[in-house]
């Protein structure tokens, strides 16, 4: 391959990058174009009064009631609450699916022992064990921490088995042609076949896990985001309602956007079709 | 067969018979039978047959993979006993880390050998040029191409200075004309490192163009049935395939495969 080759092939791959940018930023426009033209009838329907406006509210009330409540000390404890209980209950479900999932999908003895406790607990509804874990843990912080803890471990230890499980035989025979030993199989192919497949995991475990906080707190607790949200709904201030709904909403934007970035960053490796 | 003389021969198997276990009836298979070989050092040694013959099985064998179940190989006059540093194996899949550049897989070789020195990573970034590839150090597998891959793992295979090179089918995932291309690269390599190599392919044409000497072996038991001595001078470029003593060799293999399936019973042979 000569330096012209692989000049040639470079400026071709530029050109593909600026025309692939260029779709992007016109399909940008048009999804902000969507959303401003779905707000501007979501308005009109509630001036008009087509939906009952105390039910559904109106972007200019939400946004009315949001300028009042970032002022409120309120609504900041329960971002910290909320907060708190969110970063706890995920952290741990990291710390702990990570291991497990890799472990049992690379040793079958231990997979034996724990799995039928993961897929049993995978299928239980967790929200059928809200009452048993609010006793145990009370209404405070510590019953949330331990909602998103279950509801986020499992799309993460999962993932980390179905790597396990989908090793590339290819890799693993050529690496023992060279005397490699299982462990340098594990630390060569196997974890690093992880990533992807964890990053996914993780994903999914911030959207359960977001979940999981509104649906404690609407159980039993006496602050944060979902206890503020749900007594707003209650008294139908449905405009202070959809201000903690959005605030879920853009907190699961920013971690999946956060997310992209780390993954993008692992995956430099990747082919770039997408 | 061959007898084995006094000579120190690189490789030799002797009463070589590996069996393995049919998983889905149970039954014991004998996949290689009484292969006795010799190959000297330097020698470059193709392996054709048709499918079923045991080539795989052979070359797996010769790598460490599988173990006799009767006699033995000696390399070096040294019983082979599992993988070692002595031998290196290029697949017909790259099986590239596709999370690595080119230079780390190059170097995952010596690396699972636990024989990273800075004198291997040099002599790792020579190799890459050897094969082509100068320049492409930092790329990942997926910019390359089927042919670059594979010259990848050639690269890999280089780098652990084994004493044998076994290749299994290394070029028939390419399309035809890469496939030509790289044979001519191969003997061009091979010149210059003059590696003991051990080379399995289908394709008659690509046997006789690489080979010093060709195996035929024939299936069911998997067996050598000859040997063919490929006199054509070196070196040899691509236009020597059209020669008529080349030509004579290849129709002169191909009646003996045609042959070997036949008695087996089979129509249709694998070119």
């Amino acid at each position: 391959m000569t330096k012209g080759m692989i000049e040639l092939t470079q400026s071709k791959q530029k050109i593909k990058k600026a025309k692939k940018m260029k779709k992007e930023k016109k399909s940008f426009f048009i999804s902000v174009a969507s959303v401003l033209l779905f707000l501007l009838l979501w308005e009109t329907a509630s001036q008009n009064e087509w939906i009952n406006p105390l039910f559904i509210s109106s972007p200019i009330e939400i946004a009315q009631a949001a300028v009042l409540m970032v002022q409120e000390v309120s609504f900041w404890e329960n971002m910290k609450v909320s907060g708190y209980e969110f970063v706890s209950g995920f952290v741990l479900a990291i710390l702990i699916g990570i291991p497990i999932g890799v472990l049992s999908g690379w040793n079958s003895t231990f997979n034996a022992v724990v799995n039928p406790f993961i897929s049993g607990l995978y299928v239980t509804p967790k929200v059928a064990l809200l009452p048993v874990i609010i006793i145990a843990f009370g209404i405070g912080p510590a019953s949330k921490i331990v909602i998103v803890f279950l509801m986020a471990f499992f799309p993460i230890v999962m993932s980390a088995q179905k790597a396990m499980l989908t090793l590339d035989q290819n890799l693993i025979k050529a690496a023992r042609t060279f005397s490699a030993s299982e462990f340098q199989i594990f630390k060569t192919i196997a974890l690093p076949s992880t990533v992807p497949f964890l990053l996914n995991g993780i994903r999914l475990g911030i959207g359960q896990g977001l979940i999981a906080v509104v649906v404690g707190e609407l159980f039993a607790s006496t602050a944060g985001i979902g206890y503020q949200l749900t007594s707003n709904g209650q008294n139908l201030q449905t405009d202070r309602m959809f201000v903690g709904v959005l605030v879920i909403t853009i907190t699961g934007i920013i971690l999946t956007s956060l997310l992209g970035i780390i993954e993008r960053r692992f995956s430099s490796w990747k082919p770039e079709n997408s | 067969m061959e007898n084995a003389q006094l000579e120190n021969f690189k490789l030799s198997t002797r009463f070589l018979d590996v069996t393995y276990v049919n998983n889905k009836t149970g039954a014991e298979v004998m996949a290689l039978q009484n292969i006795n070989l010799n190959i000297k050092d330097g020698e470059f040694i193709c392996i054709v047959g048709p499918s079923g013959c045991g080539k795989t099985t052979f070359l797996n064998t010769v790598v460490g993979l599988l173990k006799p179940s009767k006699g033995e190989i000696l390399l070096d006059q040294q019983k082979i006993d599992g993988p070692g540093k002595d031998r290196a194996m290029v697949f017909q899949n790259p099986s590239l880390l596709p999370w690595r550049t080119v230079l780390e897989n190059v170097l995952y070789g010596v690396e699972l050998l636990k024989q990273i020195t800075a004198e291997k990573k040099k002599e790792a970034k020579g190799f890459i040029e050897m094969v082509g590839l100068k320049g492409y150090e930092n790329h990942y597998p997926h910019e390359l191409s089927g042919g670059m891959q594979q010259r990848v793992n050639l690269a890999r295979a280089l780098t652990v200075n084994p004493s044998l090179i076994l290749l299994d089918e290394p070029f028939s995932a390419l399309d035809a004309q890469t496939r030509e291309f790289m044979q001519g690269e191969l003997l061009r390599i091979w010149d210059e490192t003059k590696k003991t190599s051990l080379f399995i392919t289908h394709q008659i044409d690509e046997a006789v163009f690489l080979a010093d000497r060709v195996f035929v072996f024939g299936a069911r038991p998997g067996r050598v049935v000859e040997v063919v001595d490929v006199d054509i001078p070196r070196p040899r470029n691509l236009h020597v395939k059209r020669s008529p003593e080349f030509l004579e060799f290849v129709d002169h293999i191909w009646s003996i495969i045609e042959q070997e399936s036949s008695k087996q019973g089979f129509d249709n042979i694998e070119k």
